[in-house]
């Protein structure tokens, strides 16, 4: 009798479990779309689904901006250079399988990187220009090595989907197939629905970091516009979002108070490029004037821009280096007060800049250059993008002030991209994204070589010292000497003011406490909290959430 | 009854004109897919990127006279390409997921608004000068004059937003999957009150107006005098003898009407998130996905012409005075 009792007891034990959780699912909204198409091809960069990199293909490993460019070992444990920095060796983990059960190896990786280096139409993160070539070590060690000299290779890697080389040498066009029912090494691979209105993604049977997941599925209801973004989060349905909510307070923390919640921390540096190699000849002489820009930088009313366009969510640059605040730990040791004395707003300040320059006003009343040439162009900024467009008549206020004929145009967000990549434009506001350290926004905006190939680099400014420093920064690891150069690349640039930084681009996060907790928050800031794809710390936020009991 | 050929031969004319137009019209806005994709990634594209973009799908080297042979042998073969935004889904694919949702909005609203509209107007007009029609013409008027644009945000604000009375989008609630099932149909009827209501609103007040204006020039004739003459009852002269004379300048006034359907649609369609025709152009307009919208212009051409003749082929159908005379 009592071994029969024992035995159903335990039976009931063990099996009570199985039907009584209840499934935890955390409903998302990371892009914007008419309908949902099943489409998780990673090299599909326009119509892949937004949850496919980081969550179905995870990265080898993950570098966190907020902890000064911190790495996260996720299938790599370990990753060291050569001695001549030309190659880099990682160690993979072990143990770790593909959704479909097969062992990941070192094959899958070389598989991944020759892949990219053969197909320029998938390779969207330079590898034929970087790599040399990729060697097996063994089933868990691989080396890359680099035709350069590059310390950020790791960086750039980490955005390079692995992919399993047992299914995609099967398939004869990466690019033309949609990938339906993909094979990965992240949280969250199995596709269990899918509709044109929502699509669920859930866990992977065997996912290697199965023990940090605490969330089963993901939801994804399908958002066409900010519109709706606004009327399904006010319902509470969402758990974890980033969009732009005018007027927060009121339109959704007041909807639930206790639950909903945002943080918009600082993120990337929104500037005034002029171009500095614009054909106009009068604007050229100008723009070229460090005197000029100075004036023009000291016409900018950055706290307007930040609280009256922006609704408070951005937050004013007040240094002439431009440094994003969320890399603070890398700011210059050098005393930047005489450079930062000219990010601020002074019109009187700006007026005598201008006048001591030599900018006499012309017949019409406005200011020319001291050669006597006209001064007159206008400021692009994509159509529809409301808040950069009050920024812009803000700062037309500023520069009329001055007596400088300057104004607006606001063309479709193609033609203004391609203007400033192409150059045919005068000034227009651009930025950068920010990548784990801030050499990716200093190498973009001021590199010259970056003038033509990136909207960051669009004002084509030329410095060999600069350009010096950087590759100074890349062609080492220490990390004393990195800091070390980067302070000396933003005593450069706050020297020379190529672009007028205006403000900090805030991060797009809101959240919900009603069902999980864990969220980063301002007291707990482990992650960057966006969601959105190209954030490869989403996989650490993710992995911090909890159900609420 | 005669074949209408000289229309049918216009109908044809229009067709052509409108392949051309179509062909034209997408290469005539500025920029390019190309463009288009490389401004979604902004900030986040490198430049390998751009040049695995640019040589994927730019498509600059063959000139406006291959493009334009290229799309009419497609045309030919029922082969409307693939599209830019959602490769590699063709064309085809991506139209034919949305065109029901379009159809049923239309279809619904076109028919509740002209009927509402018509029965509205022909007892406005029976009952000229009562309490009912001055309450009912200057509505209708009104009603005609606000853009579907303000009626739908107004209502999706006032019904689904503070009240919550109806749902917030979609074409059927997302927990359901699509099937031929009573709770699935259920949802679809559900969700499509809003976007159809809004969609019917301004059009009932255009059909209100045009129907109690010919009412009220049908009620003076002889036939109807006579019909009233013959004892017949008021609801039977008004709808046997008045309503069906009067109705076919309101069925003029629907072929006019067709096109500012489709306007109305893609409006309602984004306010509502309604996964139709519309908000499918809208998005394909923003990416320059030019096999997408080539793809949608013809469609919506065609169903405004086909849908045109249907109105013409009823109309002299209706009116046996018209079946004798060159067409």
């Amino acid at each position: 009798m009592q071994f029969w009792k024992t035995t159903i007891l335990a039976a009931l034990t063990l099996a009570a479990p199985a039907t009584a959780v209840a499934e935890t699912v955390l409903t998302l909204h990371l892009e914007e779309q008419s309908a949902w198409v099943r489409n998780f091809n990673p090299f599909n960069l326009g119509s892949r689904r937004a949850s496919t990199i980081d969550l179905i293909y995870e990265p080898l490993v993950i570098f966190n901006p907020m902890e000064g460019g911190k790495p996260y070992y996720r299938l790599a444990t370990g990753l060291s250079f050569s001695d001549d920095l030309k190659a880099v060796t990682y160690t993979l983990r072990d143990g770790v399988k593909w959704s479909d059960g097969q062992p990941f190896t070192a094959e899958d990786v070389k598989y991944s990187i020759d892949l990219a280096r053969g197909n320029p139409v998938i390779d969207a993160y330079g590898m034929a220009d970087a790599v040399e070539s990729v060697e097996v070590v063994d089933p868990h060690k691989v080396t890359i090595r680099l035709k350069t000299v590059d310390s950020t290779f790791p960086e750039t890697f980490s955005d390079v989907p692995i992919i399993p080389k047992h299914v995609w040498s099967a398939i004869p066009d990466p690019v033309a197939t949609a990938n339906e029912n993909p094979v990965g090494t992240g949280p969250m691979t199995e596709i269990r629905r899918f509709t044109t209105q929502v699509y669920e993604q859930c866990r992977n049977p065997n996912y290697w970091d199965a023990a940090s997941l605490k969330v089963d599925c993901l939801k994804f209801p399908q958002i066409a516009g900010n519109d709706q973004t606004l009327a399904i989060a006010q319902s509470g349905e969402l758990d974890w979002f980033g969009s732009f909510l005018p007027d927060i307070e009121k339109t959704y923390v007041a909807s639930d108070p206790a639950n909903h919640h945002y943080w918009q921390p600082p993120a990337e540096t929104v500037s005034l490029m002029f171009n500095l190699k614009t054909a106009n000849e009068g604007n050229r002489e100008a723009f070229n004037d460090l005197a000029f820009r100075k004036a023009v930088s000291l016409a900018m009313d950055r706290d307007s821009m930040v609280n009256v366009a922006g609704y408070g969510y951005p937050t004013a640059n007040t240094h002439a280096s431009g440094l994003p605040p969320r890399f603070e730990v890398w700011r210059s040791k050098t005393d930047s007060t005489q450079w930062d004395a000219f990010i601020g707003y002074d019109i009187e300040k700006a007026k005598a800049l201008l006048d001591q320059a030599g900018y006499k006003p012309g017949a019409d009343g406005m200011r020319t250059t001291p050669s006597g040439k006209p001064i007159s162009f206008k400021i692009l900024v994509p159509n529809g993008w409301t808040d950069w467009i009050d920024d812009s008549q803000i700062a037309i206020e500023g520069l009329r002030a001055l007596g400088i004929d300057a104004g607006v145009e606001t063309p479709e967000l193609e033609q203004r991209t391609t203007a400033m990549i192409g150059g045919s434009f005068d000034a227009g506001l651009g930025s950068t994204l920010d990548g784990a350290t801030p050499f990716k926004f200093y190498n973009d905006t001021y590199n010259s070589k970056s003038g033509g190939r990136v909207e960051g680099g669009s004002a084509r400014y030329a410095n060999p010292d600069l350009d010096a420093a950087l590759a100074a920064f890349r062609s080492t690891t220490d990390s004393a000497r990195q800091h070390e150069l980067m302070g000396k690349v933003q005593d450069i640039v706050s020297a020379d003011l190529p672009v007028i930084p205006l403000f900090n681009n805030p991060t797009w996060y809101q959240y919900s406490t009603k069902r999980f907790t864990g969220w980063a928050t301002p007291d707990n800031p482990f992650a960057v909290p966006e969601n959105h794809d190209g954030v490869h710390t989403r996989i650490l936020h993710l992995l911090a959430l909890r159900p609420v009991q | 009854m005669r074949v209408p050929y000289r229309r049918l031969l216009i109908y044809a004319i229009a067709f052509a004109v409108a392949i051309v137009m179509n062909f034209l019209l997408p290469r005539l806005m500025p920029g390019s897919p190309v463009e288009a994709m490389i401004a979604q990634f902004g900030k986040r594209a490198t430049p390998a990127m751009i040049e695995a973009i640019k040589i994927r799908f730019g498509q600059g080297d063959a000139t406006l006279l291959e493009q334009f042979w290229d799309y009419l042998k497609g045309l030919a073969t029922l082969d409307l390409g693939i599209s830019t935004k959602y490769y590699p889904q063709t064309v085809l694919e991506v139209l034919g997921r949305s065109i029901g949702w379009t159809l049923l909005l239309v279809t619904t609203s076109i028919v509740f608004s002209f009927a509402l509209g018509s029965l509205l107007g022909t007892v406005a007009a029976w009952r000229r000068g009562s309490r009912f029609d001055g309450v009912m013409s200057p509505l209708a008027v009104v009603l005609l004059a606000l853009p579907p644009v303000v009626i739908a945000v107004c209502a999706l604000f006032l019904f689904a937003v503070s009240l919550r009375w109806l749902p917030l989008g979609y074409a059927w609630d997302p927990a359901l999957d699509p099937e031929l099932s009573f709770a699935f149909l259920g949802s679809v009827a559900w969700h499509a009150i809003l976007p159809v209501a809004t969609l019917s609103l301004f059009l009932v007040g255009n059909f209100q107006a045009t129907m109690r204006n010919s009412m009220i020039s049908v009620i003076g004739e002889d036939y109807v005098t006579m019909a009233r003459a013959k004892g017949l009852g008021e609801s039977a002269v008004m709808f046997s003898y008045a309503a069906r004379n009067a109705v076919l300048p309101n069925l003029t006034n629907l072929a006019l009407a067709l096109g500012s359907v489709f306007g109305g649609s893609v409006v309602t369609e984004i306010v509502f998130n309604y996964p139709g025709l519309g908000l499918t152009l809208f998005q394909a307009a923003i990416s320059r996905d030019y096999p997408v919208i080539q793809g949608q212009l013809l469609i919506m051409t065609l169903a405004t012409l086909l849908a045109n003749l249907a109105v013409d082929i009823v109309y002299l159908w209706l009116d046996p005075r018209l079946r004798d005379q060159p067409a």
